[in-house]
């Protein structure tokens, strides 16, 4: 079979074709609603839309009050307009807070991310006690993360915690993994790896029950090889999905508090301070409002713009 | 009746409404809240709202809400009490005072009530104060207790325990040593490299997730060499040169491997498990750390205080008080609780509930509490030293808050204990954060 009819097939096969299918595309069917249920529908949605608005409105502009003044939690304080967003970012914290927040998230959803989809994969073969290996790894997604970090602590906290020990007796020294800044910082990126493979693996999963498995009988007969399978059928057909956990696993990091604060509190030396942990310290440690409001609204609008690029990209990958 | 409305009983508008109003009804209760919640029930008096932190194990609750709950005011005003989690805990307080839902009467940060204050919501205590001088309680606190709370304006808060910082060791650590207990900061320094030899640590400390004990260790250290964080007329004064002695001090204990190099990331569950495992030989650390780390085998010891090199002995007091708020049925009844209250505490030394110290001399001679060497320790040779965190000033203030726990002073403790730069260095960056934070 030439590489042509092999790359023809592949493409029949993302598209969820079977080989020699008739393969067409239904009519796209308009439907117009009258005036009437427009106006129907307007005035039932109309109770929630006012409540949404209300419940996101009302902190979003109250938020933007405390931001453009110099108040605390009680008072408003004077208007200092971007004084604050000023102040915020020409801090060397703001910037340091910056950039452990980018690798904590770049490593926090692609980490769970490839974990999720080795062990989707995994779960799809007959293995087992499949069910209850499944059950089994969603555990550190379901277990609070109260629990689970009180559990990281005691395994890695003091020279005597089991895992420095275990180094130890392997003759790797004794790692201090909260204590020294970069190990800190990895310990953290594991941790929240850890807590959120489960959350990938459910994802990928579900997309990954949904392709026919003909698909792959056809690129099978076609020649295609295992890795072709999966970097032309198995990946196109769950991008979707993927690029969907990807917004809401980068807005779970971006937003992660008790991951770090509960592990870290943000140390050592604040190597492990993220935007949201500094926004927190900034407001009740520190009791400088506006500033601390300031930094999570600028993490607002970098999350907005993150997820409309990735939305845009679920738009492409459904277009194709 | 028409045709039409007996076919539909409920028009598409009257759903609409209905639902309208349905939507709206959680919006207009909690518009309606407000300060009618404070004076429902309890006579002319009403009841007063206590709120209270869990300041030890839940049975101290209950004993607190016991006595709270038992206070019967002279025009039938009763008291209810409101356990309130140290997580926010502030924004708590924040956002029921701004309700007009917060508490009449309250526990809470050390330095809270000066917060509140600045913004108005306190009452002042001074008649609390004319009561206990009039019942015989004013005399019976501890000396220096009470002055801290003193405003230009009145009685901020009273004081009703206090959160002592002392030096505790290990009996047997240091017998296996074969050193003498510290006198000094060269008895400190030859005592940490003995117990160093003997696999203990002779500074023991911790500077992880909500551990304040390394801030409150480097604070001390500078007290203890007759500096602080402010001067005598409540300035910013960190770059003095005692503090720089102190620091370079630690730093030299940091150096001769005298405080754990894994401290910095200790919580306090981490520290109580290096003082029980026997890996902490001395150190900084609270009242009852016998109980709290579950060795009352008499091995843990209160040690002697130490002496600067300049002769100055002192250390960190945190004087945990109760405060009044400008919100409550009747003054005059949140001034008869909070008298109520200050007079029934002994129970909770009677009970062995807390781990603090009291502020009445009455409760720290009965037995209950004077049984402990401990203790007996603690107020004859550490109390009179202690000083706030207002050092070398005298007046508590909101800068306070944040200072204890703020990011400036955990960035310079953990920078200190990890040994990752020079004390002026330090030290300056210290003062630069807190200038950066504090209000003019």
């Amino acid at each position: 079979m030439s590489s042509t009819t092999t790359q023809s097939g592949l493409s029949r096969a993302r598209r969820g074709l079977a080989p020699g299918g008739p393969g067409a595309v239904p009519g796209k069917r308009k439907s117009k609603l009258s005036a009437q249920a427009t106006r129907t529908f307007f005035w039932l949605l109309l109770p929630s839309v006012v409540l949404l608005v209300l419940i996101h409105g009302y902190p979003l502009i109250y938020a933007a009050v405390q931001a453009t003044h110099d108040g605390d939690l009680l008072q408003t304080g004077n208007f200092v307009g971007g004084q604050n967003f000023a102040t915020v970012l020409s801090s060397p914290a703001f910037w340091k807070a910056a950039q452990f927040t980018l690798w904590f998230t770049i490593v926090g959803v692609f980490g769970s991310w490839l974990v999720g989809l080795g062990l989707a994969l995994l779960l799809r073969t007959k293995i087992p006690a499949g069910g209850t290996f499944k059950v089994l790894l969603l555990l550190p997604w379901v277990v609070p993360i109260v629990v689970s970090s009180t559990a990281w602590n005691w395994l890695v906290a003091t020279p005597d915690s089991l895992i420095p020990s275990m180094f130890r007796n392997l003759g790797m020294g004794t790692p201090l993994f909260l204590a020294d800044p970069t190990l800190a910082s990895v310990t953290v990126m594991a941790f929240k790896v850890w807590v959120s493979f489960p959350f990938m693996m459910m994802m990928i999963s579900a997309a990954l029950a949904s392709v026919d498995t003909t698909v792959y009988e056809a690129a099978s007969m076609d020649g295609a090889s295992r890795w072709q399978q999966f970097t032309q059928i198995t990946l196109p057909l769950i991008a979707r999905s993927t690029y969907i956990s990807w917004i809401l696993m980068t807005i779970f990091c971006v937003n992660d508090f008790p991951t770090i604060y509960l592990l870290t509190g943000g140390g050592p030396v604040n190597a492990t301070t993220s935007l949201v942990v500094l926004a927190y310290r900034t407001v009740f440690q520190d009791f400088a409002t506006g500033p601390g409001v300031a930094i999570a609204f600028l993490m607002t609008m970098t999350l907005v713009v993150i997820s409309v690029i990735l939305y845009r990209q679920i738009r492409k990958s459904s277009v194709e | 009746m028409n045709a039409t409305s007996e076919r539909r009983p409920f028009s598409r508008r009257g759903f609409l409404g209905l639902t309208a109003a349905a939507a709206a009804a959680p919006l207009l209760a909690a518009c309606g809240g407000g300060s009618a919640s404070q004076g429902g029930g309890g006579g002319a008096g009403g009841t007063v709202k206590f709120w209270d932190m869990p300041w030890a194990t839940p049975a101290y609750n209950d004993a607190a809400k016991g006595i709270a709950e038992g206070f019967s005011g002279a025009n039938g005003a009763k008291a209810s009490y409101q356990i309130i989690q140290w997580n926010n805990f502030y924004q708590t307080f924040s956002s029921a005072i701004a309700s007009k839902t917060g508490p009449a009467v309250s526990t809470g940060g050390g330095f809270q009530a000066f917060q509140f204050e600045q913004q108005g919501q306190i009452a002042y205590a001074d008649k609390v104060i004319d009561k206990l001088k009039a019942n015989g309680q004013f005399d019976d606190f501890l000396p220096g207790v009470l002055d801290p709370f003193k405003s230009d304006k009145g009685y901020v808060a009273v004081p009703w325990q206090l959160d002592m910082r002392v030096f505790w060791y290990r009996k047997s650590l240091f017998e296996k040593a074969n050193v003498a207990l510290p006198t000094d900061w060269p008895s400190l320094l030859e005592a940490g490299k003995a117990l160093k030899k003997v696999g203990a640590f002779g500074f023991t400390t911790g500077a992880g997730a909500g551990n304040n004990y390394a801030n409150h260790s480097m604070i001390m250290m500078m007290v203890n060499n007759g500096g602080g964080v402010w001067n005598k007329d409540g300035e910013l004064d960190l770059m003095n040169d005692r503090n720089v002695e102190a620091m370079e001090f630690v730093l030299e204990l940091v150096s001769n491997g005298i405080i754990d190099p894994a401290a910095v990331s200790y919580t306090t569950d981490n520290m109580s498990a290096q003082w029980k495992d026997g890996k902490a030989g001395y150190g900084l650390f609270q009242v009852n750390v016998p109980q709290r780390v579950g060795d009352t085998s008499g091995d843990l010891l209160v040690a002697d205080p130490i002496t600067g090199p300049h002769g100055d002995k002192a250390t960190l007091v945190f004087p945990n008080n109760i405060m009044m708020y400008t919100n409550t049925p009747s003054q005059e009844a949140s001034e008869e609780f909070l008298v109520y209250y200050l007079g029934q505490l002994k129970q909770l030394w009677q009970k062995k509930l807390m781990s603090a110290l009291p502020v009445f001399k009455s409760i720290t001679e009965m037995p209950e509490f004077a049984d402990d060497p401990n203790n007996v320790k603690i107020v004859k040779e550490w109390q009179p030293i202690a000083k706030t965190f207002a050092a070398q000033g005298s007046t508590l203030n909101a800068n306070l808050a944040a200072l204890d726990g703020g990011q400036a002073l955990n960035q310079f403790s953990q920078t200190i204990i990890t040994g990752k730069a020079d004390a002026k260095t330090a030290l300056q960056t210290f003062q630069s954060g807190l200038e950066s934070v504090l209000k003019k």
